[in-house]
C-alpha cells in the first residue's frame, strides 16, 4: 500500500469568472508582469501553488485531461498563419511550466500525467511513488468553447494543489493506494478528475476503486 | 555505484523496438550507419502548402490526417515486436508517452469539420484506440512532457517495478508529424527551409521533424538470471530549468544539473552519448560544451539529422537505436553535420562500441526540461 499525508490543500473553481477577472483577482501570487500572456489555467494553478510554495526538491505531479484548452482552440484558429506564443502555450504542461518560469522556480523532478478515466489514480500513484520529502499533487481544467460543443474540452474550470508528506505532523488528511486483484474485474472502476476535485472541497472522504485493480482511500483527520 | 538524487535502483531493460522513417531499429541503425537521412523537404501544412521544410515521415504516410489516423496501422510492424503478454492487466502495467498524441486528428477536423476526426483528437482518445487496437488491458498511465516524455516513462515504470507493483512494465511511445506540430515550430522558426546539422557551429539553426514509435520492456534485476542481450538502465535523472520556454540558463546549468548525478553514478565507466541535438544553435553550443566539461573522453552522436526530431517519443526512440549500436558493435556518427563543430567531442563518423563501457542518453524539451539515462549491458 502506498500512503502519504495531505499536510496542505488549496483549491480554486472561479466559476464562470472569465480570464480578465481571474487575472485581476490573483495577481498579487505573481511576480509583477508575469500575468499578461498565462491562461486562465495557468493563474489558477499559481493562485493553489502560491502558499505551498515549490522548492528544487520537491516532486511536482500535475494532472489534467484537456490541459491548456483555450490556447489549443485559438492556436488551431489561428492557422494557416499559425501563432508560435499559442504553440507553445497549448503544448502540455504549459500550465505548471508558466507558474514555475514565472517564478523562476525550477523543479528537479516534474510528471505531467493526463488520460481520463484512470488518470487521477495514476498521478496519485506517482505523487506516491516519490522518493522526495515533499510532493506537490496538482491538477485542473479551464472551460473550453467550441472544442467544447464537440466534447473535446472541459465544461468546467477549477484547480487545485495537494502538498503530501510522510511526516504526519500537522496532517489535514491522507491519501491511500492499494493494489487489489478484487477489483481487476472492475473495467468501469474509475475517478475522474472532476469528482475528485469536489471531494477536495466538500473534505469528503472516499474509498473506491479509481482505476482496475487500485483502491484509493482520501480521508481527513 | 553512487546514485543520482532521487534515481531508482538499476531495472533490467529486456526488450526494446522502434519505428523510423527509415524501419525498424535494425533497418534503421544500419541506414543510419550508412550515412542515409531520412528528412526530405514537404510543404508545411500539408494539402495547404506554405514553406517547405524536412520532415521523415513514415513510407506512404501523408502529413495530413485520416480517420481513423493514417499511423495507426503502422503501428502494427513495432507491435508485433512486444514480447506477448497481458498488457495492462493489474501486474503488467503500460506506461504511454507522447508530445503531440492525436492532435493531428484535432487540426483535421478544424480544417475540414469532418466529426469523424474528434475519435482520436485528445489525448486519451488517441491512446483508448491504441489500447484497443493492441488488445490492452485498463492498465495505462498516460504521461505528457514534450520531448522528455519518454524518459518519464522509464523512470515511472521503473519506481513501479521496485515498489512490488509489477512484474514486468511495457513503456510506449508514439509521435506523428502534422501540420499542427510543424506550423507551430516553423512559426518559431526553427523549422525552416534548412536541413538540421547537429552540434555544427554554423549562422543559422535548423531543425527536421520525423515520425517515431517506440517501445521498452522493463522487469526487476533479481526477477530472473541476466540473459544475453538484455541491459540495465543504470541511473535515471531529470532536472527542468523552468528559466524560459524556448531557452535554457545560458551558463548551460541547466544541462549540468541534470547530467552531474549521472557523472557520479557513471565514474570511471568508459562513455559514448547520445545527446539531443535537435539542430538549434545556443542549446546545442551548451548541450555539447557540457558533456564535453563532464565527460571530456565521451565521443558525442545525435541521430537527429537523419532522423528529424521525433518529438515526445525520441527518449525511447533513440534508446532502441543505442542499443541496436550495442548488439551490432558501432554506433552511428552524426548524420548531417561536419566541422566546425561546437566542440571536439562530436563525433561524426560511425565508431566501434569496444572501447566503451556503457552509453548515455539525454533529452531536452521546452521549458528547460532535461532527462538522462545510463545504459549498461546486464
Amino acid at each position: 500500500m502506498l500512503h502519504r499525508h495531505i499536510v496542505a490543500l488549496r483549491t480554486d473553481a472561479p466559476g464562470a469568472e472569465d480570464l480578465a477577472a481571474t487575472r485581476e483577482r490573483l495577481r498579487d501570487a505573481f511576480p509583477r508582469n508575469a500575468t499578461r500572456r498565462m491562461t486562465q489555467l495557468g493563474l489558477l494553478l499559481g493562485g493553489v501553488l502560491h502558499d505551498l510554495a515549490p522548492t528544487e526538491n520537491d516532486t511536482v505531479v500535475y494532472a489534467s485531461v484537456y490541459g491548456e484548452t483555450r490556447a489549443l482552440e485559438d492556436y488551431l484558429t489561428s492557422f494557416p498563419t499559425p501563432s508560435p506564443t499559442l504553440f507553445q502555450t497549448s503544448i502540455h504542461p504549459s500550465g505548471i511550466q508558466q507558474v514555475l518560469i514565472a517564478r523562476q522556480q525550477p523543479i528537479r523532478q516534474f510528471f505531467p500525467h493526463t488520460g481520463q478515466r484512470h488518470l487521477l489514480a495514476h498521478a496519485v500513484q506517482s505523487a506516491l511513488l516519490s522518493p522526495s520529502p515533499r510532493t506537490l499533487l496538482c491538477g485542473g481544467e479551464e472551460r473550453g468553447t467550441w472544442l467544447l460543443e464537440h466534447d473535446a474540452a472541459s465544461g468546467d474550470t477549477f484547480a487545485f494543489a495537494l502538498a503530501l508528506s510522510s511526516d504526519s505532523a500537522n496532517a489535514l488528511g491522507s491519501l491511500r493506494l492499494e493494489q487489489t486483484t478484487a477489483a481487476e474485474s472492475a473495467l468501469e472502476a474509475e475517478l475522474r478528475l472532476p469528482r475528485f476535485f469536489s471531494a477536495l472541497v466538500q473534505r469528503e472522504p472516499l474509498s473506491l476503486p479509481a482505476a482496475p485493480g487500485l483502491i484509493l482511500t482520501l480521508s481527513w483527520n | 555505484m553512487p546514485s543520482a538524487p532521487f534515481s531508482p535502483p538499476p531495472i533490467r531493460l529486456t526488450a526494446t523496438g522502434c519505428l523510423t522513417a527509415l524501419g525498424d531499429a535494425a533497418s534503421t541503425h544500419a541506414a543510419l550507419l550508412s550515412h542515409q537521412r531520412a528528412l526530405q523537404l514537404h510543404p508545411v501544412l500539408g494539402r495547404d502548402g506554405g514553406d517547405s521544410v524536412p520532415l521523415a515521415l513514415l513510407p506512404q504516410r501523408s502529413l495530413d490526417e485520416t480517420a481513423p489516423p493514417n499511423w495507426l496501422a503502422h503501428l502494427d510492424t513495432l507491435g508485433a515486436q512486444i514480447p506477448a503478454a497481458d498488457w495492462g492487466s493489474s501486474r503488467l502495467p503500460v506506461f504511454v508517452t507522447s508530445s503531440n498524441f492525436g492532435v493531428g486528428s484535432l487540426y483535421a477536423f478544424q480544417r475540414t469539420r469532418d466529426p469523424a476526426h474528434l475519435a482520436s483528437g485528445t489525448p486519451f482518445a488517441s491512446v483508448d484506440r491504441i489500447r484497443q487496437h493492441f488488445g490492452w488491458g485498463a492498465n495505462v498511465s498516460i504521461l505528457s512532457h514534450a520531448c522528455v516524455s519518454a524518459h518519464l516513462g522509464l523512470l515511472l515504470a521503473t519506481r513501479t517495478l521496485h515498489a512490488g507493483l509489477a512484474d514486468r512494465a511495457l513503456v510506449f511511445t508514439f509521435d506523428f508529424v502534422s501540420p499542427f506540430v510543424a506550423g507551430g515550430f516553423h512559426a518559431l522558426k526553427i523549422l525552416n527551409s534548412g536541413f538540421p546539422a547537429p552540434y555544427a557551429a554554423r549562422d543559422t539553426g535548423s531543425i527536421g521533424l520525423g515520425d517515431g514509435a517506440a517501445f521498452a520492456v522493463l522487469e526487476h534485476p533479481d526477477a530472473s538470471p541476466s540473459a544475453p542481450n538484455t541491459f540495465l538502465l543504470h541511473a535515471q535523472s531529470l532536472y527542468n530549468e523552468m528559466h524560459h520556454f524556448t531557452a535554457n540558463r545560458a551558463d548551460g546549468s541547466g544541462f549540468a544539473a541534470c547530467l552531474e548525478p549521472v557523472a557520479a553514478a557513471a565514474r570511471d565507466q568508459r562513455l559514448w552519448i547520445k545527446g539531443h541535438g535537435t539542430g538549434t544553435l545556443e542549446a546545442g553550443r551548451l548541450e555539447a560544451e557540457t558533456l564535453a566539461h563532464l565527460f571530456p573522453a565521451a565521443p558525442l552522436v545525435s541521430w537527429k539529422g537523419s532522423l528529424g526530431h521525433t518529438l515526445g517519443s525520441c527518449g525511447l526512440v533513440e534508446l532502441a537505436l543505442a542499443v541496436e549500436s550495442l548488439r551490432d558493435g558501432r554506433v552511428p556518427g552524426t548524420i548531417g553535420s561536419e566541422p566546425p563543430f561546437f566542440r571536439d567531442n562530436v563525433a561524426a563518423e560511425p565508431f566501434s562500441t569496444a572501447a566503451f563501457d556503457a552509453v548515455l542518453l539525454t533529452s531536452n524539451a521546452f521549458g528547460g526540461a532535461h532527462a538522462a539515462t545510463l545504459l549498461n549491458p546486464d
